[in-house]
């Protein structure tokens, strides 16, 4: 007699792998055969799994059409089950899985397009937080200020492409014809939660490579230097203004 | 419609103005707005605690509607029958919720999902044995001490039984209700499936429950399926409740009196409508069985 624990190890290797034969020999096997019930269990794994990406991953669903989509699901959720039971936590590498992926290689541009999806998910799920009131900052000294760290709120992810991503992203809505210049140049994204929506703007480069490097938790001396590298026309004063009304900053 | 009509019958007699009675629907994404807009006599809702872990509209939209109609929490993902043991992580995620949300009535299954740390996300059958027996009360016990209250345990609909399995269903929700105090949530749909697919006599399935325990009812609806050319039923929450359901509902409240009842519907999910419809079917039988009850 197995015990519990080995039980529950062969199930899952039935469910995720493909071998069933452990657990299937601990399994009552009448008019149904046991790799039948066996079946039962593991296709709704899968097609829940692979549902609830495709609900993460709408726009690479339709780029690759459902049948393709649902058999590169099937290989991520073999490779990288999930780790817990919120699905909407689910795929967080599955655009590091798509760049990796050999079937998909004559797409170079999708797993950015994931990138920006799964981004989107993160906001529209991440938690309310307080942002930062503009006051805080008029009390600090300017030596103080340039070697201050500021964090964004939680629903803001910053994604940069080589790819027209927002482009791509447009083309493929539900409404939409799927049409679009792919030679349109790179994309630098901002992805918030404004309200119940969930938006993504284009930002100039050195507003870009500014919120970057205080999004990777450099200094706000390091980061101006680093917005002044990739856009030297770049405005400190109107760029701190925008950070402090468009309340990106947490608390 | 559903709710107000079962008010006054002397069903379930919450203390609290805000405990769950009569029939509930299980609140799904695409009726929310409907719901906030036209507040419809509802009886209670129940929501899947791994739905709300986050924050955003959706959370916020739920705080809004447990201000005007009961509430009931229903895990889908604690994995209770884990002989890893359950994951804190995902218990304190859960406290927390119930923490924040206060609802009525909080509830998981007779199952797992976890194994080696990977989620498989289904309701996953156990052997009924005294080692499962023995893990399960440890699980819920540490759950129901976090929490700080009651969990209602559900059966799960079930597409296999293992060859180890030495004691029935029912009677093993009966050892976990009188060992861990946990209360008992009957999923009707789902003993009619599981004795359907695995051979047995749902009423006597019923019979044997008991009574005491059972806090909550949960209906739904099956599909009729085929495995090795024989039919098999799938609990799949995608069509409204099957005739015999109804009858096996009829006789669940005649042993179990009126219990807060619940319609779920999950897959090709239909117009509110329907489903207040569903609950309106529900709420009159339970009526039907506050009256025998009072009298």
């Amino acid at each position: 007699m197995s015990s519990l624990r080995e039980l529950q190890a062969g199930f899952r290797a039935a469910i995720l792998g493909d071998d069933g034969a452990g657990v299937a020999a601990a399994v009552v096997d009448d008019d149904i055969g046991a790799s039948a019930r066996l079946a039962i269990y593991r296709h709704h794994v899968f097609a829940s799994l692979t549902a609830a990406l495709e609900a993460t991953y709408p726009v690479v669903t339709r780029l690759v059409d459902r049948r393709f989509f649902g058999w590169a699901a099937d290989r991520y959720v073999r490779a990288r089950p999930p780790a817990g039971p919120c699905l909407a936590e689910y795929g967080g590498d599955f655009p590091a899985f798509l760049a990796q992926f050999p079937a998909c290689a004559h797409l170079p541009w999708l797993a950015d397009v994931a990138r920006l999806e799964w981004a989107m998910n993160v906001a529209l799920h991440a938690p309310d937080a307080a942002t930062l009131e503009p006051i805080a900052l008029q009390a600090l000294e300017p030596r103080a200020l340039a070697r201050l760290t500021l964090r964004f709120e939680p629903s803001l992810t910053l994604i940069h492409s080589a790819w027209p991503i927002d482009a791509i992203w447009r083309a493929n809505q539900p409404a939409s014809d799927g049409v679009v210049d792919l030679g349109a140049g790179a994309a630098r994204l901002e992805v918030r939660r404004l309200g119940d929506d969930v938006v993504f703007r284009t930002l100039p480069s050195g507003a870009f490579a500014f919120r970057a490097a205080l999004a990777g938790g450099r200094s706000l001396e390091d980061a101006v230097e680093r917005a002044l590298d990739a856009e030297p026309g770049f405005d400190l004063a109107r760029e701190i203004r925008a950070l402090l009304e468009e309340r990106v900053l947490a608390a | 419609m559903a709710g107000g009509a079962h008010r006054g019958t002397g069903i379930a007699c919450p203390k609290d103005a805000m405990h769950p009675s009569g029939c509930g629907i299980g609140l799904r994404a695409p009726h929310v707005a409907e719901i906030l807009d036209r507040r419809p006599p509802i009886g209670w809702l129940e929501v899947h605690a791994e739905n709300y872990m986050g924050g955003g509209p959706a959370a916020r939209a739920l705080e809004r509607l447990r201000a005007d109609y009961p509430l009931s929490i229903h895990g889908v993902g604690l994995s209770l029958g884990s002989a890893d043991g359950i994951d804190g992580r995902h218990l304190e995620r859960l406290a927390a919720l119930v923490e924040r949300l206060q609802p009525a009535l909080v509830s998981e299954h007779l199952s797992w999902s976890v194994a080696g740390g990977a989620y498989l996300n289904h309701l996953l059958p156990l052997p009924y044995t005294d080692e499962a027996l023995d893990v399960l009360c440890a699980n819920i016990t540490r759950a129901q001490e976090r929490l700080g209250r009651r969990l209602l345990v559900e059966n799960p609909s079930g597409y296999l039984r293992f060859r180890d399995t030495s004691i029935p269903e029912p009677q093993f929700l009966n050892a976990l209700a009188r060992r861990t105090g946990c209360g008992l949530l009957c999923d009707v749909n789902n003993v009619y499936v599981t004795c359907s697919n695995l051979g047995g006599d749902a009423a006597a399935w019923i019979d044997a429950l008991d009574a005491g325990s059972v806090a909550e009812i949960h209906l739904a609806g099956h599909a009729v399926n085929d495995a090795d050319g024989r039919t098999i039923l799938i609990d799949d929450h995608g069509s409204p409740v099957a005739e015999p359901v109804w009858g096996l509902f009829g006789h669940a409240l005649r042993r179990f009196g009126a219990t807060p009842t619940l319609i779920e519907w999950d897959t090709d999910v239909p117009a509110l409508d329907v489903l207040l419809t569903e609950a309106a079917t529900a709420t009159r039988r339970l009526v039907k069985a506050g009256d025998v009850v009072a009298a």
